[in-house]
């Protein structure tokens, strides 16, 4: 008798639709085997981005699967008309581009959110975005799109697709094919390979920064923001990607950063760092901390920080880091 | 040809519009919304002379500097707590008092009435209606002086400058300077302390902030407290000097529970909260005259009888457990006792002992009635008791009756300032996070320490031979 009920219990817990064993089983089954071809489609459209063709190998290689399991991924895709095959070489669909460009969309606006909105640290935000990229729907994609702003690019500064599935490229060049003379900013760091981007936070470079090349050699390039110098070696300095400085940057060469005024100077707010984006920008806007405003600091604390600022007939405290991110020119 | 126009081109005409603004044009909005008030101000504003401004300033001066700023917060945290602890003292008794009454009157009736039986009339007036009593005199009286005295301090506009002095601590714990105010208002409920946190607006701090909140004691963790500093320590000095001592004590253990909580947010902060401290603002208010009426409004209605409300949903069954634990019997004994006995060789371990624990568990919904859960059962009563009057006679009852040393006494402060938040506050956490895994962790953390914590200071103090 209780053999017999205990049996039907088993029963029960496997095979009941929905929360059943076995239906978990599968639900499980089917987000794994989404999250393969949804990385398989990346990567794809990664190679075609790059003017290269996908091969089997590279996906094996990629997505860390076996070769018998990458080759029934990619007739599991073929079936559903996402790629083609010529030979070794593949290549996106329209509909798998399509597809590809939701997931790209998807990674690059979860990023966004977790570096604005979440303020969760840079060297952390791929690996959280790699997670979640593959659990939106179309829908609530473009309601993620309009609550962060229709942001045109990632905190790498890759461009993120419209929802119509254009992409801008990336513009800029690595480093490594910049000249030595001219200034500098960062737009854009490779996230990929791991290892050379978590390199290039640990220097202490970051997008938006300003940077001039102070010494290139075959070992080491060395570049400066005019206070800190960071070392690289060449393979990794190629991952960081430049361009040529904004009209608006001539406005910050003049000023400095509102940590270094001196208590009662009064200083007139130039701009925000551009580094500076989503809450912690929205807050500071809402404080009145616009450019144009007056400002001086009128208390310190007993060990230099957080620092009082009147600004607009209120006073508001701040600390360092957050000072040296508003721009302001001495009057 | 205007007709030919549909949404769609409307959609892709704004998308191209989209892509050609500047990334600035959201500051540009603020910027002209802010003139735009600005020049209105202008119109209809005149300026008051710079006198209140000066003034301000000097008192800022004042508060924020390192020879005055530090002391006077010192005194200031001094004052209200030994307000509360010898203001609420007289109240309670006197609370007390009427309340027991009717619960006399109320015994009385039930047994003139005749065919009510013993159990009955037991569970309802010496066991629930006993809790109620006893939690509400205990906890309303403290809170009735604590939260005016706070809301007067933040009416003032005082307490923006506390967050503002201790920042710097707290940025080196990896936390948020108005963390500070929220533990201050722990003080007065920790439910009410994690409430407070919604003022830190970054998620990662506020989460520090709330799962820290229990080391600092809330009032109704003070009576433990202050038994034990009158008992033990105030009882070396001089009677005129008692309720300073014991106020200056607690005091003490306050400060140990302030460097648990700095310490706990360094380990938050490298740990499973990993993250450098982001935005930081803080707006420093001008001072102002506090209303009275609202401060009495917000003390009494939005604060006091919020908890008060909270803490008697949990304390009326809490009553009920003790009555029945106390009344039935198990062998020889009580259940109570015999709970405690089973409990007692982890107790020892911890330099506690079983009915300590037992009063902790029983204590959960509220922590106002450990002590009399714990005069209950060292003196073999059927429902909770006051105890002895006199201290000299608590003293005997404890050290001579119950085998209690000076360890037992030390340890079982540390315990009731590190131990598991209350049933209300730990109901509280999970509405705030809405997550029972964050309010697991509140628990976790806090147990876990206290219990690190008793165990390395009785195995320090039996290892010297200290006791």
């Amino acid at each position: 008798m209780y053999y017999f009920i205990a049996a039907i219990a088993v029963v029960i817990l496997v095979f009941l639709p929905r929360i059943g064993l076995l239906a978990l089983f599968k639900d499980y089954r089917a987000a794994k085997e989404r999250e393969q071809v949804e990385d398989a489609l990346k990567h794809l459209l990664d190679r075609e981005n790059q003017g290269r063709h996908a091969t089997p190998e590279s996906i094996a290689g990629t997505l860390d699967l076996s070769r018998d399991k990458v080759t029934r991924l990619i007739e599991k895709m073929e079936e559903q008309g996402l790629i083609e095959s010529r030979g070794t070489d593949l290549s996106l669909t329209t509909s798998g581009e399509r597809w590809a460009l939701h997931v790209v969309r998807a990674h690059r606006l979860w990023e966004r959110y977790l570096a604005d909105e979440a303020r969760m640290p840079l060297n952390r935000i791929h690996g959280e975005a790699q997670k979640r990229e593959h659990s939106l729907t179309e829908a609530q994609l473009n309601e993620l799109d309009a609550a962060l702003g229709h942001p045109t690019r990632d905190p790498h500064g890759d461009p993120i697709p419209s929802r119509e599935g254009k992409m801008n490229r990336a513009e800029g060049m690595p480093i490594t094919a910049w000249q030595a003379d001219r200034p500098a900013r960062i737009v854009h760091l490779e996230d990929e390979p791991t290892l050379a981007y978590q390199q290039i936070l640990a220097v202490g470079l970051r997008l938006g920064q300003d940077i001039r090349i102070i010494e290139k050699n075959q070992k080491r390039y060395i570049l400066s923001d005019g206070e800190s110098e960071y070392k690289l070696a060449p393979a990794v300095a190629s991952n960081v990607y430049v361009a040529a400085l904004p009209e608006s940057e001539v406005l910050k060469r003049e000023a400095i950063p509102l940590a270094e005024l001196l208590q009662d100077q009064r200083a007139q707010i130039v701009t925000l760092d551009e580094s500076v984006q989503g809450f912690t920008r929205r807050r500071f806007l809402d404080l009145g901390l616009t450019p144009g405003t007056t400002i001086y600091p009128e208390l310190t604390n007993f060990f230099g920080e957080p620092r009082a600022y009147r600004v607009r007939g209120t006073s508001i405290a701040l600390r360092n880091d957050q000072a040296s991110q508003i721009w302001v020119k001495p009057i | 040809m205007e007709n030919n126009i549909t949404p769609y081109d409307i959609i892709a005409k704004a998308e191209a519009l989209r892509n050609n603004l500047s990334t600035g044009f959201r500051d540009e909005i603020v910027k002209s919304i802010y003139s735009e008030a600005e020049s209105i101000a202008q119109r209809a504003i005149k300026t008051a002379s710079d006198k209140k401004y000066d003034l301000d300033q000097k008192i800022d001066r004042l508060v924020t500097s390192p020879w005055t700023g530090l002391p006077i917060m010192l005194i200031l945290l001094g004052v209200i707590i030994w307000l509360t602890v010898s203001g609420a003292n007289v109240v309670s008794e006197a609370i007390a008092t009427v309340l027991f009454a009717v619960g006399d009157l109320g015994r009385n009736f039930f047994n003139s009435l005749g065919f009510i039986p013993w159990w009955v009339t037991g569970f309802i007036w010496d066991g629930v209606y006993l809790g109620l009593a006893w939690v509400i005199s205990v906890m309303l009286p403290p809170m009735m002086i604590f939260f005016p005295a706070f809301t007067f301090l933040e009416d003032l506009g005082y307490l923006p400058r506390v967050a503002f002095n201790m920042d710097w601590l707290f940025k080196k714990a990896g936390a948020h300077g108005k963390q500070s105010l929220t533990m201050a208002m722990g003080f007065g409920c920790n439910a009410a302390g994690v409430v407070a946190t919604r003022v830190i607006d970054s998620p990662r701090e506020r989460l520090i902030a709330i799962l820290t909140n229990n080391f600092v004691p809330c009032n109704g963790r003070f009576p433990t407290l202050i038994m034990l500093a009158t008992v033990f320590v105030a009882s070396a000095f001089p009677a005129a000097l008692t309720s300073f001592v014991a106020a200056g004590t607690v005091v003490g253990v306050v400060l140990i529970g302030v460097a648990f909580t700095f310490l706990m947010s360094w380990l938050l902060s490298r740990t499973v909260l990993k993250g450098e401290a982001s935005a930081f603002t803080l707006e420093l208010p001008p001072y102002r005259k506090p209303n009275i009426g609202r401060i009495l409004y917000t003390s009494i209605i939005d604060r006091t009888i919020f908890v008060l409300w909270r803490a008697m949903q949990t304390a009326a069954p809490a009553g009920a457990i003790i009555w029945i634990l106390a009344n039935i019997p198990y062998g020889d004994v009580n259940l109570a006792r015999a709970i405690a006995d089973w409990l007692n060789p982890f107790g020892l371990l911890l330099g506690l002992d079983g009915v300590i624990l037992l009063a902790y568990i029983i204590a959960i919904p509220a922590n106002e009635i450990v002590v009399p859960t714990m005069m209950m059962v060292y003196m073999g009563a059927g429902m909770m008791i006051d105890g002895p009057s006199s201290s000299g006679a608590i003293f005997d009852l404890l050290v001579n009756g119950n085998g209690w040393t000076m360890l037992t006494a030390v340890n079982l402060m540390l315990f009731a300032l590190l131990h598991n938040p209350c049933a209300t506050t730990v109901i509280t956490i999970y509405k705030e996070t809405k997550s029972w895994k964050w309010a697991t962790v509140s628990v976790v953390i806090t147990l876990g320490t206290a219990f690190l914590v008793t165990f390395l200071t009785a195995s320090i103090a039996r290892l010297f031979g200290w006791v």
